[in-house]
């Protein structure tokens, strides 16, 4: 019993690792010559496939295996920084008032260790690819300075995308510059208790 | 005579293994989440309130989960049992950070260590998924390390379990069939990510590490500083490749193991010293030493059989 439990982990494991490697290979630039993406792209489908991602929702083998993987803490592949490290994304508040004042603020948090935590939901908000998910989850985020700013009559989100020097550039003068990702503007009712 | 490979496979997952590697896993576990439970009791209801203004939102975060399964552990869950016994929504989550708390608390001295280790599993789980926006490798690496307390033969002979509550301890072949699970789980991690990284054009040229030690929030180190050392960064980045890549071949030899563990703990204190990441830092170093370091401290498998675990008749699998 023992032996297969371990074969069943170590494949879940192994499984998982590919398919969030081929993923990488297909989708991000690499030394690999971008003929083969296919190839990668086939194998992500694949390993997908094994680990039940192609059946129904409602299929009890999927929800089985990923309550497993999760459990075990093995759902996702191990790539931190790798293959590039990800740009840098910043996300800035413009807090308009209706006497046409404006102030601008970030995301805040209140210790380092959520700030860490932070920079992972920039890097979601910039790479996921579903315009709705990522609008909703903006709002959120403004919500949350629209809380210390409830008397604000719009608040336009700006998420920008850091492009950061070589070191030879940094020798040269060069600082870090963003480019402009998307801009959203929300809109809250004037009571606290709102939530969006 | 030549053994058969089954008899090898089996000598090589049940090898006789003392329990100082699940002492050592339990307790800095425990630690890991002791601070993870302080490290966030000031957001704790910002993350998890749906009408606190958290920079994320539990529903949201636990609807995304959904997409992959309805079965996965939320913190939803437990707020609707609090709510559904006539407690507030804050209370619950209060309840659920006391919890999370009380039994990292048990797992630290080792009081009812097993129910502790699942307990604490289900609980981390809860808070992990349920703001997976704000999670990185830290809280995946603490639900492996929790995994493999829940499924490794507890208590060990430091827990409260075995000097207060007086149960055995348990040495042998369990010990050794988990830990070498451990094991193959590390092996599997570094090889993976070192590949991720090999294929990665600036992990040649050593840009990468430079990007990674500049980029916001890990840039601890004014830049000023390390572009005085720039000719190291192409070593350090292969050197990095290299030692991830290798790990699952050269830990296993005689004469690299020790190299291999120094080199990849040293990688990961400079890591959690240079970017700030001291929590990931921690439970890697946690993870290599319970895997790999007992055959250095207390005289494992490779070097002499411990004499204890000889009178402990085996325990068939």
């Amino acid at each position: 019993m023992a032996p297969a439990f371990l074969a069943f982990h170590l494949f879940l494991i192994v499984v998982v690792c590919l398919r969030d490697t081929f993923s990488v290979f297909a989708s991000t630039p690499t030394i690999l010559p971008a003929a083969i993406n296919e190839i990668w792209q086939d194998g992500e489908q694949t390993a997908a496939a094994l680990l039940g991602q192609r059946l129904d929702r409602s299929n009890w083998v999927r929800n089985g295996i990923a309550v497993y993987l999760h459990g075990a803490g093995i759902e996702s592949g191990y790539g931190f920084f790798a293959p590039n490290v990800p740009p840098n994304y910043k996300l800035v508040f413009e807090v308009h008032y209706p006497d046409g004042r404006i102030d601008y603020e970030i995301p805040r948090v209140s210790n380092a260790a959520t700030g860490l935590r932070f920079a992972g939901v920039l890097d979601q908000l910039a790479e996921v690819t579903y315009a709705p998910l990522r609008a909703a989850m903006v709002k959120i985020v403004a919500y949350s300075v629209w809380q210390a700013h409830p008397d604000a009559s719009l608040i336009r989100a700006y998420l920008g995308s850091g492009r950061l020097p070589t070191p030879a550039g940094f020798e040269r003068g060069e600082k870090e510059s963003y480019d402009l990702l998307f801009a959203y503007d929300f809109t809250f009712p004037r009571r606290r208790t709102d939530a969006p | 005579m030549k053994r058969p490979a089954t008899q090898r496979m089996e000598e090589f997952l049940y090898f006789p293994a003392s329990d100082s590697w699940l002492g050592f896993l339990r307790v800095a576990v425990a630690l890991q989440l002791v601070t993870y439970c302080f490290s966030l009791w000031r957001d704790w209801l910002d993350l998890f309130a749906i009408d606190h203004a958290g920079v994320i939102k539990r529903d949201l975060a636990e609807a995304i989960l959904s997409s992959q399964s309805h079965y996965i552990p939320r913190i939803g869950w437990l707020v609707e049992l609090c709510k559904g016994l006539g407690a507030t929504e804050q209370s619950a989550l209060a309840l659920v950070w006391w919890s999370l708390l009380v039994t990292a608390g048990l797992l630290l001295v080792g009081l009812f260590s097993r129910e502790a280790a699942i307990a604490a599993l289900f609980l981390h789980l809860c808070a992990v998924k349920s703001s997976s926006g704000l999670t990185y490798g830290v809280d995946n690496f603490t639900s492996i390390g929790l995994f493999y307390l829940m499924i490794a033969p507890l208590p060990d002979r430091w827990s409260a379990d075995c000097w207060w509550r007086s149960v055995p301890g348990k040495d042998g072949q369990w010990q050794g069939f988990s830990r070498r699970l451990l094991q193959l789980h590390l092996c599997l991690i570094y090889f993976f990510s070192g590949i991720t990284k090999c294929v990665g054009v600036g992990w040649w040229d050593g840009t990468s590490i430079w990007y990674a030690l500049i980029r916001p929030p890990f840039n601890l180190l004014p830049p000023e500083t390390l572009i005085a050392w720039k000719s190291l960064f192409p070593v350090l980045s292969i050197s990095v490749c290299f030692l991830e890549t290798g790990y699952p071949f050269f830990i296993w030899l005689h004469k690299t193991r020790a190299v291999w563990l120094i080199a990849i703990i040293a990688m990961h204190l400079a890591i959690g010293l240079a970017m700030g990441l001291y929590f990931f830092a921690f439970v890697m170093i946690t993870l290599n030493l319970a895997a790999f370091g007992p055959e250095f401290s207390f005289g494992g498998v490779g070097s002499k059989p411990a004499r204890k675990i000889a009178t402990i008749p085996p325990v068939s699998p």
